[in-house]
């Protein structure tokens, strides 16, 4: 190997700023056994849509919108006005826009020009010898962070005490691989490389000649040929960082693909030198996005525009008289805008029932331990720490518990019988033609599909009563619920029943962190059934009826039935009331089931929905959150008896009783940016699914039990798999980012964004838009950044009805 | 038609499906997907009208425009075997494709893969034996490469292509020999001939081209490296190629049972590639991390099992195994979307209780005693010492699983449990060959008696695997060493066995846009 590049020296200080700013610019993932939506975007927030679109496009060659025809297509079919467009190329900030919508409209029936990413010095080698070398690094780099990352799939692990960077290491000395495919004394370019991460990361980095403004794209495009692994790692970092501390795992990742990038600029530095120059200086010039990433990012706006318009037209409806009775039944379900379609529907039901939307995880924050179970599950926004901790059950069970650990662990060394290398063959030979059967069952789906039950959940510690007070005080003012208590209030958590599914957790509850949510409902009702707990809360002006009694709830959002804790309580007076509220409940599920079942694929009607639960060959089992476009926070007045086709987060928000905004700032800074997360992820997995989408599912080949890859291996893949976003004939989620409205006064916004910057960039560089509702409840005026609003026009203005799919 | 051409029906109905699909070739293809799964169940009722035949009429030969057709045991159980898993798998298609574009092309490629595959076990002369398996690779090829545009797909595409000519000319050559030397192209002919000694010297040159058909069609080291990356297709095209097509190899020692036993030397072969084949799949799969590779490492593993067992000419129990495999391997990739729950599942009970060498050594001798018990309680007189060695080497298996359950950490009830679990699988794998063998008496060859090589193999393959049984039960005492490390990174490559392949075939060039 001869070396012929001048060195640059850097200080190391400026290579692992930019080290760790790449980390940060790509965003985290969670392992699928409990995984949440992630805004793609995260580390871009601080930049708009335009300026985001020229880094992705530089470091991965990414679009950041819907092709042109897309928007096209509806400004033919009038959805999107010249109006729209008016006010969306008003309102963009960017020198680059065009000098008019006749202009703009110019612009758009021009096809843009492809993003193109930089090539990396993996790319350049490529296409000098004709070798995939981009390909075999990330075979590479998969093969070995599929095994580092694993969490109990391979028997036999990989060792990963020592950390990313030196177990790679280890291995890499090893794998002959490189070598037999031409890279000549890599393992010895691996052996001799500096033992510490930071240290490979600066000489590579001189060696390739980078000056410091090069290296924020430059090691961000490492990161993100690595895919799903980087984003891993990021998760990694994450945890660390929210729990106080930090992990290097990212920038070990990043000096890996350094190593490779190092060896292969040494092997071909003669033949791509004069081409890394070029490239290395593209890397270190100023971000700057293109007039087509403008007029990209001004349509999407405009398409946004128009839906808000539909939003708006659909608040301004007559909204129908609010009850005056007290309710039999308060029903509080989750935010998700799946509760949105059954609470519709439950209302319809019965004149006395109201329902009322918050958080999933209501406002219990607990790291819980399952039956028979080690695994604590953070059963709380990601966002968060946990506040609480809770376990299955008391000491009564402690006996059926050891059971149950008994069983489970002699099916865990059945399963390892089943697995090992000599004892697989006496297992298929004595136990192979058991499988005939199970073929049967699971080809017919005989098997019942069971929702989460169990012993009732309880705080482990326990809290003192001061503290439950509390808690139920702060509770019940988040969900603006301190009066009015109806005869039995359901808490309903919701989760998923779905089968064979990889990405299962993500049809669960997000604000639960994955996990379906009636733990935390179960652990809710509990507290505010205690009588000692009403007595503190009534102290502090919250009176709660002696005849009102709390149910937890689970709603099964693939079948639309709800599941009751009845074994928590007693029924007692209740008992009549509860037979009428299941009744109550199955009717409801039979009206959201027909409801959802125009939206789904194969499914004819209502009963033909919950047969997919159990289909093991299902893609589709529901729709999930595919259509989100609208987060509202106001009372249910605002949104009650219309509908908003299951598209819309619906949060109960009574500014007038929220003393000191407190709670608005709770939902500002907490639901909104959860839903944001939700919102972007499904935006990301739709305009740019090659890295930010799942994939294809009838490739998915389950990886460590944390992710999904696509056929025989390679890049982990994040966000949603392609049939959670398409239908197979159209996309199931119109790309729109999230419309937030909230009924409360301006300043009292404003007042809280100037006090979290992050959620402020959200708003600001509109990865989500901001309304405020009037008086009356409708959209009044909008935000327009900088902590400036301005009125909207024409409120009442009806729009076309819009198809839930577009 | 007579009513040993019966069977011919269940492709013939198949071939219609496919017809309609192809049709129909794009997405949400109408009645395609539920046409094809009817025919499948019909395809079902044909193997069971066929086991009803072969009941009241015995075995036998028919004929029908020129397509010869074999009923006998052998052919009857592989019918009822591919018919079943076909329905499954069509099926699971109906759903799991709904939506995608080339969904009605997808459907009829499985379902004429489907038809090839039943023509191929009930094929009664050695043209359609040949055809068929031909026409198996062909169509299955168009499937693993169902997304032409996947650079994996096409790598993988490369390696099976040349190992899947290599095998047909091996067939080729084969037939062609067996036709020279037994002068007629009837498959019963031939066996029965070979049964009552007949033995050209072109029939131990056939026996040889079989044996290599064989191996290269069922994934036997060292061309077992395409099995191990064709996932790059949907899941229930993993499924028939694992649980109906991969097992092809097995299946054409076993039809031609009386002219392998023939050709003792070849079968010394088959038992040492097969056992070393078992072996390497068999640690490959330890370390592998993806849930699909890692089942398409353990069929290497099973594969090279069955050939171990070929080897041994213990032919019933191989078609035991045949049929056992595939029932449990299809059902593992159509349901692989489970495995985020069940890794979740193994973390839920706490740490696994680690066995020490003591507790090891009692594991075996346990698992020895029960076999002593159960083996006489089915009787040892009348087995071969190769059907004795097998359980020999099961029973080590087993002990693995006593092991767990003999940990110092574990607790009584968790012992308890694993002993009953290992009576329990003991009993049921003795009863299974009993059966087997009972079956296919006077179908297959009886196990001929071992001579000095073949005892040498015995021995061999007895210690080899008891040998990896007890490094398998001490594992966690030795695998995390540092001394292990490397060994780990090798196997995990599969021994590079694919990197130089690729590297022969060219694998990772790509094709330049300029």
């Amino acid at each position: 190997m001869t070396h012929i590049t001048e060195n640059t020296s850097l200080p190391a200080g400026t290579v692992m700023a930019a080290a760790g700013a790449a980390a940060r610019a790509i965003p985290p993932v969670w392992p699928l056994a409990s995984s949440v939506a992630v805004n793609p975007f995260l580390g871009q927030t601080g930049e708009t849509l335009a300026e985001t679109g020229a880094r992705l496009a530089r470091v991965a060659g990414l679009p950041v919108t819907m092709p042109r025809e897309w928007y096209l297509s509806r400004l033919e079919a009038g959805r999107i006005t010249d109006a729209d467009l008016e006010a969306a190329l008003a309102a963009s900030c960017h020198a680059a826009r065009p000098a008019s919508v006749s202009d703009l409209k110019e612009a758009a029936a021009r096809p843009r020009r492809r993003p193109h990413a930089l090539p990396t010095v993996a790319e350049m080698a490529s296409d000098h010898c004709g070798l995939d070398w981009p390909g075999l690094v990330a075979d590479r780099v998969s093969q070995w962070a599929a095994s580092f990352f694993d969490t109990g799939q391979a028997l036999w692990k990989a060792p990963k005490r020592r950390g990313a960077y030196a177990e790679w290491r280890a291995v890499a000395t090893h794998d002959l691989t490189p070598e037999i495919h031409g890279l000549e004394g890599f393992a010895a370019h691996v052996a001799e490389a500096p033992e510490h991460a930071e240290d490979a990361i600066a000489r590579a980095a001189s060696r390739l000649g980078l000056v410091d403004a090069a290296l924020p794209t430059y090691f961000h495009q490492l990161l993100m040929t690595m895919g799903g692994w980087a984003q891993y790692a990021r998760y990694q970092l994450w945890q660390a960082e929210l729990g106080g501390g930090t992990d290097p795992v990212v920038t070990e990742m990043l000096a890996i693909r350094l190593l490779w990038e190092e060896a292969l600029f040494i092997q071909y530095e003669e033949a791509i030198l004069h081409r890394w120059e070029r490239v290395r200086a593209s890397h270190a010039a100023p971000l700057a996005p293109s007039e087509d990433l403008v007029v990209d990012e001004i349509l999407q706006e405009a398409a946004e525009r128009a839906a808000q318009r539909e939003i708006a037209a659909t608040l301004a409806t007559q909204p129908p008289a609010p009850a005056t009775e007290r309710p039999s039944l308060q029903a509080a379900f989750c935010i998700d805008v799946r509760s949105e379609v059954f609470r519709r529907a439950l209302e319809s039901v019965d004149p006395g029932i109201e329902t009322l939307g918050f958080a999933g995880f209501f406002g219990l924050a607990t790291k819980h331990r399952g039956f028979a179970s080690d695994v604590e599950e953070l059963r709380l926004p990601v966002l968060l720490n946990p506040g609480v901790c809770s376990v299955a059950g008391g000491p009564e069970i402690e006996e059926a518990d050891r059971q149950a650990r008994f069983t489970a662990r002699a099916k865990r060394a059945w399963g390892r019988f089943k697995f090992a290398a000599v004892s697989s063959f006496a297992f298929v030979e004595a136990m192979g033609p058991v499988y005939a059967g199970r073929l049967v069952r699971d080809a017919l789906g005989l098997e019942e599909g069971k929702l989460p039950d169990g012993p009732a959940p309880r705080l482990d510690p326990a809290l003192s009563l001061s503290e439950r007070v509390g808690a139920a005080e702060t509770v019940l003012r988040a969900m603006s619920l301190t009066e009015g208590f109806g005869r039995i209030v359901l808490l309903a958590g919701h989760g998923a029943n779905v089968t064979n599914n990889p990405h299962a957790s993500a049809y669960h509850c997000g604000a639960c962190g994955g996990y379906s949510g009636e733990v935390n409902a179960r652990l809710l009702a509990a507290l505010l059934n205690d009588p000692e707990v009403r007595q503190g809360v009534a102290a502090k002006g919250i009176e709660i009826p002696g005849d009102t009694l709390f149910v937890a709830a689970l709603h099964d959002t693939t079948t639309d039935t709800v599941k009751l804790y009845e074994a928590d309580i007693d029924a007692g007076q209740h008992k009549a009331l509860l037979g009428d509220v299941k009744g109550w409940l199955a009717k409801a599920g039979r009206v959201a089931r027909a409801e959802r079942a125009l939206r789904l694929p194969r499914a004819a009607g209502e009963a033909e929905v919950a047969a997919r639960a159990r289909d093991w060959a299902e893609v589709r089992p529901e729709w999930a959150l595919a259509g989100c476009r609208a987060f509202i926070a106001a009372p249910r007045t605002r949104t009650g008896g219309r509908s908003l086709e299951g598209r819309a987060f619906l949060h109960n928000y009574d500014w007038r009783a929220d003393e000191g905004f407190g709670v608005l700032e709770l939902i500002m800074t907490a639901p909104v940016v959860v839903a944001s997360w939700i919102s972007l992820q499904y935006y990301g997995s739709t305009v740019a699914p090659q890295a930010f989408g799942g994939g294809n599912k009838l490739l998915h080949n389950v990886t460590g039990g944390i992710g999904v890859v696509e056929g025989n291996g390679g890049l982990m893949r994040a966000g949603l798999p392609w049939q959670a976003v398409h239908d197979g004939e159209g996309l199931a989620h119109e790309p729109l980012r999230l419309s937030v409205c909230i009924e409360a006064p301006r300043e009292a916004m404003s007042d809280i964004l100037k006090r979290h910057d992050g959620v402020r960039a959200l708003f600001d560089n509109r990865w989500l838009h901001l309304f405020a509702l009037d008086e009356a409840g409708q959209v009044a005026w909008r935000y327009t950044g900088d902590l400036e609003w301005e009125a909207v026009e024409g409120v009442a203005r009806p729009g076309p009805v819009l198809k839930a799919v577009g | 038609m007579d009513v040993f051409s019966i069977p011919l029906l269940a492709p013939a109905a198949l071939i219609a499906a496919a017809i309609a699909a192809f049709m129909n070739p794009g997405g949400r293809p109408g009645l395609v997907p539920r046409l094809a799964e009817g025919t499948a169940i019909a395809a079902f009722g044909v193997a069971v009208v066929s086991l009803l035949v072969l009941l009241t009429q015995g075995a036998g030969t028919g004929v029908v425009a020129g397509v010869a057709t074999r009923l006998d045991p052998v052919s009857v159980t592989m019918l009822l075997l591919v018919s079943f898993v076909g329905w499954v798998v069509l099926r699971y298609t109906a759903t799991y494709l709904d939506g995608e574009a080339r969904q009605g092309a997808f459907t009829g490629w499985m379902a004429l893969t489907l038809a090839a595959v039943l023509l191929f076990v009930q094929a009664g002369s050695l043209a359609v034996f040949v055809s068929a398996f031909i026409a198996t690779s062909v169509f299955l090829a168009r499937l693993l490469l169902f997304y032409p545009e996947r650079v994996q797909a096409q790598r993988a595409a490369r390696k099976k292509f040349v190992t899947a000519r290599l095998g047909d000319a091996s067939l080729i050559a084969a037939a062609v020999l067996l036709y020279t030397g037994y002068g007629t192209g009837d498959i019963g002919e031939i066996l029965a001939a070979a049964r009552v000694g007949v033995a050209p010297d072109a029939a131990l040159w056939a026996a040889g081209f079989l044996a290599l058909a064989a191996l290269l069609k069922s994934a036997q080291f060292p061309t077992h490296g395409w099995l191990t990356e064709v996932m790059e297709t949907p899941t229930p095209v993993s499924a028939l190629l694992h649980a109906g097509v991969i097992n092809a190899g097995g299946f054409l020692l076993i039809r031609f049972a009386d002219v392998m036993v023939l050709a003792p030397g070849v079968l010394a072969v088959l038992v040492m590639i097969g056992g070393f084949t078992a072996l390497f799949g068999g640690l490959v799969m330890l370390t592998q991390p993806a849930v699909k590779t890692s089942l398409a490492w353990s069929t290497v593993a099973q594969m090279g099992f069955m050939i171990l067992q070929c080897g041994l000419a213990l032919f019933p129990l191989a078609l035991l195994h045949i049929v056992a495999h595939s029932l449990y391997k299809a059902h593992a990739f159509l349901a692989s979307g489970m495995a985020v729950e069940g890794v979740a599942a193994t973390r839920r009970p706490g740490p696994v209780a680690v066995p020490s060498g003591g507790a090891v050594l009692r594991a075996f001798v346990a698992a020895l005693v029960i076999y002593a018990a159960v083996g006489f309680g089915f009787g040892f007189d009348g087995k071969s010492p190769q059907a004795i060695a097998l359980g020999a080497i099961l029973i080590f298996g087993v002990a693995y699983l006593l092991a767990q359950g003999f940990a110092d950490a574990a607790p009584t009830v968790l012992t308890q449990r694993t002993a009953l679990m290992s009576v329990a699988a003991s009993v049921a794998y003795f009863a299974l060959q009993t059966g087997a063998e009972a079956l296919m008496a006077g179908t297959l060859p009886a196990t001929p008696v071992p001579g000095p090589l073949e005892w040498a193999l015995i021995v061999l393959a007895v210690i080899s695997f008891g040998a990896v049984a007890v490094a398998q039960a001490m594992f966690p005492l030795w695998a995390y060493h540092p001394a292990a490390a490397g060994l780990r990174v090798h196997l995990a490559n599969g021994l590079y066995m694919n990197a130089v392949f690729d590297r022969i075939l060219g694998g990772w060039h790509i094709r330049r846009i300029d």
